[in-house]
């Protein structure tokens, strides 16, 4: 499988690697650019049916580590790692693809209101941690998706980024979300 | 069946993709921002407003709009407050001069909100 995929782009493992790898790291850093250097609008463009912006960041960002450990669950699975059900069904492919992309768009609103909003602020330890986190969130998920497109690429870079975005996922939501649930002096209503 | 299904989202997703990252660079800010003509306003804007609300109006922070003056009847109180913070409010006096925390102080007390 991974040879003829070499032949037909004349590309070596290591070139691809360093390329998918380049390639998330343009997005991360580019995404820190960014907000660091837009002026932050302080605007909150949209609600939904929450009672404030900070909310519907909350709960989306929540939904999509919810779907996240979705697919953490289906990638097992589909790796062997889980014998539950015991024939995988042949959809699981396609609903882990499903999951994912659903995942990402809610990450979408949460991402746009906090860069171009907020912009990369260095006020407190939490919140330089979650920009952080959250550039290098999107760098992940661009290496992982990727490594699902080129082909030839090692059977453990697809885990591995895998792994990575989730646990990107993870530090996003301890430092906002769960900061938000936690904290006493977090905004409230919860909605 | 369900394949296809998948596909069509991604698809609407790579559109979701390109209209953020277009709404980035395209959608300008309206006029909900601080007044940032004076030396006050532009320190509340870079360092104040992402939590207390571009017109102070609240947002992870308190809401400062009109209640800064009965909090602290005497402004030394408010500078104090500001130079050492409090729970999730930053401490300032590291990053911010005397004067610059003076000059925020007074928008809070004399223009934010207005």
């Amino acid at each position: 499988m991974a040879a003829p995929a070499q032949l037909k782009t004349g590309l070596s493992t290591t070139t691809k690697l360093l390329g998918i790898l380049v390639a998330g790291a343009a997005v991360a850093v580019a995404l820190g650019v960014y907000a660091n250097a837009h002026t932050p609008t302080h605007e909150k463009p949209y609600t939904l049916f929450f009672s404030g912006t900070i909310q519907l960041k909350v709960w989306l960002a929540t939904l999509a580590l919810v779907l996240a450990g979705v697919q953490l669950l289906l990638a097992a699975r589909l790796y062997g790692k889980l014998s539950i059900p015991r024939q995988a069904p042949a959809w699981l492919g396609d609903a882990h693809r499903l999951i994912g992309t659903a995942a990402f768009v809610v990450t979408l609103p949460v991402a746009y209101q906090c860069l171009w909003g907020l912009g990369f602020q260095t006020a407190s330890t939490r919140v330089l941690l979650h920009g952080i986190f959250g550039c290098a969130f999107y760098g992940v998920f661009v290496i992982k998706v990727l490594g699902v497109r080129v082909k030839g690429l090692p059977n453990w870079v697809l885990p591995v980024a895998g792994g990575l975005v989730f646990a990107a996922l993870v530090a996003i939501f301890l430092t906002s979300s769960l900061w938000f649930f936690t904290s006493s002096s977090a905004p409230r209503p919860l909605f | 069946m369900f394949r296809r299904v998948v596909n069509a989202i991604e698809v609407l997703a790579v559109v979701a993709v390109a209209v953020f990252i277009i709404m980035l660079f395209a959608n300008e800010p309206g006029s909900g921002g601080a007044a940032a003509s004076s030396p006050g306003g532009m320190i509340f804007s870079a360092n104040c407003a992402s939590c207390h609300g571009a017109n102070g109006e609240g947002a992870i922070g308190p809401k400062l709009a009109g209640v800064v003056v009965p909090a602290f009847p005497n402004p030394s109180d408010e500078i104090t407050f500001v130079d050492h913070g409090r729970g999730i409010m930053p401490a300032f006096a590291t990053t911010l001069s005397a004067a610059q925390i003076r000059d925020v102080v007074d928008y809070t007390r004399t223009e934010l909100g207005k």
